[in-house]
C-alpha cells in the first residue's frame, strides 16, 4: 500500500486545503465527550478522541430522513435530500469504518437505498488508526480494529510528531499530493504503534463458534439476570454504528394533504418495535428483546448479510448503558457456564437478486376498479396500475405481498389475493383494523392508492407440481391462499388430489363464499368448511369446531403431499402440530408468517424473527427451515 | 366537513397546559382555522355548550363535584383527551396520595375542614374512558398539534412512545447520569418532549410518566447504589408525577 507522511505541524494546512473542496466533519469536543460535527477550524479536530456519542453512521443513515414529500393521498411532490456536494469525514476510527462496510450490506444489497447510496458515493473517508485502546472497545475480537485495512480513502496513524498516511483509493491518492513518501522507518514506527495498541486491548470476545454458542444458550440464566437489569431505554442500539432499524410514518401539515414520509431510527429494544394493529406485540418480553439485540449483533447480522460483523466492538453500548450491560461480559458469563453443546444448524437466508436502481420507496399509482364486500370488516379490491405500461410489466407469484399507501395516513403490507394469471388487474382482500386499512375501507371505485411491490417469497407452486396439495386456511388467511387455489384450478392436470380446509369464527366471517361452488367443481378437489361458533338464527350445514377438527374428515395423507397454511399464528401452530402427529414431515409443511413491516425490503428490521426477515426471506417459509429458530415461532 | 368543535376543561391543576395551547404561536392561526374552539374559558369570553368533537381535560380530579363534571364531559365529547401529567397520571396533585391518609393531608393544609370533600388524585382514566393522552408537565405543543391533525384525519396518533434517553441520544447530549452522576429519569420515562430537560442540562423528572415496559426498579437501584441517593429521595423521584402508575410505584418501592 502506498504511504506518505503528514507532519503534525502541517495538519492545519492539510485540513484547510480539504475544507476548500469539501464540507469537512470530524470528531470535536462536546463537554466531556466527543461528537462528529462540522470542523470549523483544524484546531477543533480532536484526533485524540476515544469515541463519539453517535457514530459517523449518522451522515449516511440519518436519524430522521425524508423518503419523499407528498401533496394529496397519492401525489409525490419530491424526493428526500441526497447531499448536494461532496462531504469528507476526517478521523474515523477503524471500528466505525468497518461498521459502515457492514451497513453497506443492508442499504446497498437487494433494493439499494438511493439516499444512503448517494451519501456513500459522495463521502470521502479519512480514517485514523488507533494507537491507544479506548476504554470499552473490543474491536480486535472481530478484526475491526485497532487498524483498518479497507473502507477508507486515506488512513492516518499517529507515530509521534507525524502521521503515516496510507492511500486506500484513487480519490485518496489525489488528496496526498505534495506529501512526502513514508520512509521505511516511518512504516516500522507505524507497525510498532499499532501492534503496541493491539497488545493493550484486553477486552475480548472469543468469536470462534459464537453463533453456535449463542444458539445453544437461548435459554440461559444470564438472560433472566439481564432482564432485571436492563432499563429498556434503547440507548445501546441508538448509539450502535451497525444498528440500522427504523420506523416509517407520515406527517401532514394542517392542510391535512401535503406532508412527508420520513424514516426515523427505531430499535428492537423498544416494546413498540414489534407492535401491530389491534395492539398485538410480537416481542413483548424484555428478555426476548435483549436477546434479539445481543444475538443480532453477535450472530444474526453475520448470518443475514454474508459474513459481515454485526458488532465491530466499538464499545459505545457499554459506555453509554446506565447499567453498563456489556456484550463481552455476557459472552464470558455464558462461556463460563454454557448449556451442554448440541448440534445447531444456523439459518441461511435464500439468495436475493439485486433489483434495478429505482427508488424503492416511491409507490406507483393504482386505481380501484372494483370493490366487493366480503364480510362486515373485510373487502376485496381489484386494482390496476394507472400507468398501463406498469400494469403490463407487473407479474407476481402466488403468496407475495404489496405495500399499499395512502399518503398522510401510512402504508400497510397486504398479500395479493388474485390469481397470478390475470394480467390486467390484481386483487387485495383487506380487513379494516387500523389507520391504513380503515382509510382504505372508505375508498370507492375510481379512487387511487399508492402501491409498491410485489415483495417476498410466495407459495411453492412449482415444487407442488405432481403432488397432492392440502391447503389449510383460517380467517383472513384465506386471502393469500386464494392465488394457490386459482393457480391449481388453471393447471389442474399438473397437480394431484387437492383438499381445501377453511375455518372462520362464524359463518358471517367467511371470505369468498361466492366462489365456494366454483372451487368444489375443480376436478379432484374437496372443500371442507368449519366455524368456531354459530350465532343464533344463522344457518350452517357444515362442521363446527376449530380448523384442526377437519383433519379427521380429510383424505390427505403424508405421502406425496405438500401442505400450505395461513391464518392466525395460534391456528397455524395447532395445524402444524396436528399434521406432524399424522406423519407429515417439516419438509412438507409451508406456513405464511406475519410481522410488523415498515419497508418490505429488508431495511427497517421490524419484521425480523431471529435471523429471518419475514418480508424478503418469506412471508412463506418451509416449516423445516424455521422450526428451530432461536425465537420460537411454533 | 364542518370544523370540529373543540373544548378545553380544567380540574385541579396549575393551568399551565391550557397556557401551552395559547403558546402554539407558530400553529395557532392555522389550528384556529381548522377547528372551532367552542369552550375554552381561559381563552375566550363566549363559550358554548356541548356536544363537542374533541374535549381536552386538564388537571386531576380531586373532589366528588369534579368527578360528576368529568362524567358529564365524557358524555359530551366524542374524543376525550387527557391533557398533561395531572390528567394523565394524577401529576403533582397525586403526591398527596402518598403522604398519609386523605384526612391527614386535609388537616395539614386546611384549618376549616367541615366543608371539605376531597378525594385522592388520579388520572382521569381512573374514572372515565380516555381516547388519547397528551403527556407531560406541561404538554408538548408539537404533540398537541399532531393529535389535532390525527383527529381531523380520523387516525390514531402515533406518538413515539420510546424512552427520553432515545431522544436525548439523538441530540448527542452528554449523558447527565452516566457522565455527570445526576439522577436523570430519562431511561424509564416516555419520550415526546424531545428530551427537553436533559438538553438544558437538567435531569429528566419523569413528568411524562413511564415508557412502555419501563424498568423503574432497576433505575431506582442505580440511584441508590451508584449515585448514593437516600431511600426517601428515590421514593420522591418516582412519586412526583406518576406514582399512581404500577411502573413508577415499583421504582418507589424498590429500595
Ligand atoms: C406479509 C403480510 C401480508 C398481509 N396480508 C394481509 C391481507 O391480505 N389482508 C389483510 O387484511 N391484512 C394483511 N396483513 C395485515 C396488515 O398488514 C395489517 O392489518 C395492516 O398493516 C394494519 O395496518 P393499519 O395501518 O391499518 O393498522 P395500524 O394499527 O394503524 O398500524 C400500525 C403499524 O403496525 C403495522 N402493522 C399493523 N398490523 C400489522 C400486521 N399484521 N403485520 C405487519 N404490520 C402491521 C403497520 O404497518 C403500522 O406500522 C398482512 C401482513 C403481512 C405482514
Ligand atoms: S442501554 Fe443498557 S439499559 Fe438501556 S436498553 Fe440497552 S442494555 Fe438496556
Ligand atoms: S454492539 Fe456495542 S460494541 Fe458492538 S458495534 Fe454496537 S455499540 Fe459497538
Ligand atoms: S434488530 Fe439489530 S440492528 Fe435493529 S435495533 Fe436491534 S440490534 Fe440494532
Ligand atoms: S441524560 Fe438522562 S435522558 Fe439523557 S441519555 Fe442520560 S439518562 Fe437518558
Ligand atoms: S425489514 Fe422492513 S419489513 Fe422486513
Amino acid at each position: 500500500m502506498e504511504a506518505f507522511v503528514l507532519p503534525k505541524a502541517e495538519l492545519g494546512g492539510f485540513v484547510a486545503k480539504l475544507k476548500a473542496n469539501y464540507e469537512v466533519f470530524g470528531p470535536v469536543a462536546k463537554g466531556t465527550e466527543f461528537v462528529f460535527g462540522a470542523v470549523a477550524a483544524a484546531e477543533d479536530l480532536r484526533l485524540d478522541y476515544d469515541t463519539t456519542i453517535l457514530p459517523p453512521k449518522k451522515y449516511f443513515h440519518r436519524p430522521v430522513e425524508t423518503l419523499f414529500t407528498f401533496n394529496g393521498p397519492v401525489e409525490i411532490a419530491g424526493e428526500g435530500e441526497k447531499v448536494a456536494g461532496k462531504q469528507l469525514l476526517f478521523g474515523v476510527h477503524p471500528c466505525d469504518v468497518n461498521a459502515l462496510l457492514s451497513l453497506d450490506k443492508v442499504f446497498l444489497n437487494t433494493y439499494p437505498d438511493p439516499y444512503y447510496k448517494a451519501r456513500r458515493e459522495n463521502t470521502v473517508i479519512i480514517g485514523v488508526n488507533c494507537v491507544a485502546p479506548c476504554e470499552n472497545g473490543f474491536c480486535s475480537s472481530f478484526n475491526t480494529g485497532p487498524a483498518m485495512d479497507t473502507g477508507f480513502d486515506l488512513a492516518l496513524t499517529d507515530i509521534g510528531d507525524k502521521y503515516v498516511v496510507e492511500v486506500g483509493s484513487a480519490q485518496g491518492k489525489d488528496l496526498v499530493a505534495g506529501l512526502a513518501a513514508a520512509s521505511e522507518a516511518d512504516l516500522v514506527a507505524r507497525n510498532k504503534a499499532l501492534r503496541a495498541c493491539q497488545q493493550k486491548i484486553t477486552r475480548q470476545i472469543d468469536a470462534e463458534n459464537l453463533g453456535e454458542l449463542l444458539h445453544q444458550n437461548v435459554e440461559h440464566p444470564k438472560w433472566e439476570e439481564l432482564k432485571e437489569e436492563c432499563l429498556a431505554c434503547g440507548t445501546c442500539t441508538t448509539v450502535c454504528p451497525t444498528c440500522f432499524c427504523f420506523g416509517v410514518k407520515d406527517y401532514v401539515d394542517l392542510s391535512l394533504k401535503a406532508g412527508e414520509r420520513p424514516r426515523t431510527w427505531d430499535s428492537c429494544m423498544f416494546y413498540e418495535f414489534s407492535r401491530v394493529a389491534l395492539d398485538h406485540v410480537f416481542r413483548p418480553g424484555r428478555a426476548a428483546r435483549i436477546k434479539q439485540r445481543i444475538f443480532h449483533k453477535l450472530t444474526y447480522f453475520n448470518q443475514q448479510f454474508e459474513g459481515s460483523p454485526g458488532c465491530v466492538g466499538c464499545g459505545r453500548c457499554v459506555s453509554t448503558c446506565i447499567k453498563a450491560i456489556d456484550p463481552v461480559e455476557i459472552v464470558a458469563a455464558i462461556q463460563e457456564n454454557p448449556n451442554p453443546p448440541e448440534e445447531v444448524k444456523l439459518y441461511t437466508p435464500p439468495a436475493k437478486k439485486v433489483t434495478p436502481e429505482t427508488s424503492p420507496w416511491a409507490p406507483q399509482k393504482a386505481v380501484i376498479k372494483a370493490i366487493k364486500q366480503q364480510t362486515k370488516d373485510t373487502t376485496t379490491y381489484t386494482f390496476a396500475f394507472a400507468d398501463p405500461k406498469v400494469q403490463e410489466a407487473y407479474t407476481y407469484d402466488p403468496g407475495v405481498f404489496n405495500e399499499i399507501s395512502i399518503f398522510g395516513i401510512g402504508e400497510a403490507p397486504i398479500s395479493i389475493s388474485s390469481c397470478a394469471d390475470v394480467k390486467d388487474s390484481f386483487d387485495h382482500t383487506i380487513r379494516a383494523v387500523g389507520n391504513v386499512t380503515n382509510a382504505l375501507a372508505k375508498l370507492q371505485v375510481g379512487d387511487i392508492v399508492g402501491i409498491r411491490g410485489p415483495y417476498g417469497v410466495g407459495w411453492p407452486v412449482e415444487e407442488m407440481k405432481g403432488k397432492n396439495v392440502l391447503l389449510v386456511a383460517g380467517g383472513i388467511g384465506l386471502a393469500p391462499l386464494r392465488p394457490v387455489i386459482k393457480y391449481i384450478q388453471a393447471r389442474r392436470d399438473q397437480y394431484g388430489d387437492f383438499e381445501i380446509l377453511y375455518g372462520a369464527r362464524t359463518p358471517n366471517d367467511m371470505l369468498f363464499t361466492g366462489e365456494f361452488e366454483e372451487w368444489r367443481k375443480i376436478p379432484n378437489t374437496r372443500l371442507y368448511l368449519t366455524v368456531d361458533i354459530v350465532p343464533p338464527g344463522v344457518e350452517w350445514g357444515h362442521n363446527i369446531g376449530v380448523v384442526t377438527t377437519l383433519f379427521d374428515k380429510m383424505a390427505s395423507r403424508p405421502e406425496n403431499t405438500i401442505m400450505v397454511t395461513c391464518g392466525p399464528e395460534i391456528m397455524m401452530k395447532f395445524v402444524v402440530r396436528g399434521l406432524l402427529a399424522r406423519g407429515f414431515s417439516p419438509e412438507q409443511i409451508y406456513v405464511s408468517l406475519e410481522r410488523r413491516m415498515s419497508c418490505g425490503i429488508k431495511k427497517c428490521g421490524n419484521c425480523q424473527i431471529g435471523p429471518v426477515f419475514v418480508c424478503q426471506d418469506g412471508p412463506v417459509f418451509k416449516y423445516a427451515d424455521i422450526k428451530d429458530l432461536p425465537e420460537e415461532i411454533f | 366537513m364542518a370544523k370540529p368543535k373543540i373544548a378545553v376543561f380544567k380540574f385541579s391543576s396549575c393551568a399551565g397546559c391550557q397556557l401551552s395551547i395559547l403558546n402554539i404561536e407558530d400553529h395557532l392561526l392555522d389550528v384556529l382555522g381548522a377547528v372551532d374552539v367552542a369552550y375554552f374559558v381561559m381563552a375566550k369570553r363566549e363559550n358554548h355548550e356541548g356536544p363537542y368533537d374533541i374535549g381536552f381535560v386538564e388537571g386531576a380530579v380531586t373532589s366528588p363535584k369534579e368527578l360528576l363534571e368529568l362524567k358529564k364531559i365524557r358524555e359530551e365529547c366524542k374524543i376525550l383527551v387527557a391533557m398533561g401529567a395531572c390528567a394523565c397520571t394524577g401529576g403533582l396533585p397525586s403526591i398527596k396520595n402518598f403522604a398519609g391518609t386523605q384526612r391527614e393531608m386535609e388537616e395539614k393544609v386546611y384549618t376549616e375542614l367541615w366543608d371539605l370533600k376531597s378525594i385522592p388524585a388520579y388520572g382521569i382514566d381512573h374514572y372515565v374512558k380516555v381516547d388519547a393522552y397528551l403527556r407531560g408537565c406541561a404538554v408538548d405543543v408539537g404533540e398537541m398539534v399532531e393529535l389535532i391533525k390525527s383527529a381531523l384525519l380520523g387516525v390514531n396518533p402515533h406518538f413515539r412512545p420510546h424512552s427520553v434517553c432515545n431522544e436525548c441520544k439523538l441530540k448527542e447530549n452528554v449523558c447527565l447520569l452516566v457522565n455527570k452522576g445526576k439522577p436523570c429519569m430519562g431511561s424509564v420515562t416516555a419520550a415526546g418532549c424531545g428530551a427537553l430537560c436533559p438538553s438544558l442540562n437538567r435531569p429528566c423528572e419523569g413528568c411524562r410518566g413511564p415508557a412502555n415496559d419501563a424498568n423503574a426498579a432497576s433505575l431506582a437501584q442505580t440511584f441508590a447504589v451508584d449515585l448514593g441517593l437516600s431511600r426517601d429521595d428515590v421514593r420522591r423521584k418516582f412519586l412526583k408525577y406518576a406514582g399512581n402508575t404500577p411502573e413508577f410505584k415499583k421504582g418507589a418501592e424498590a429500595v
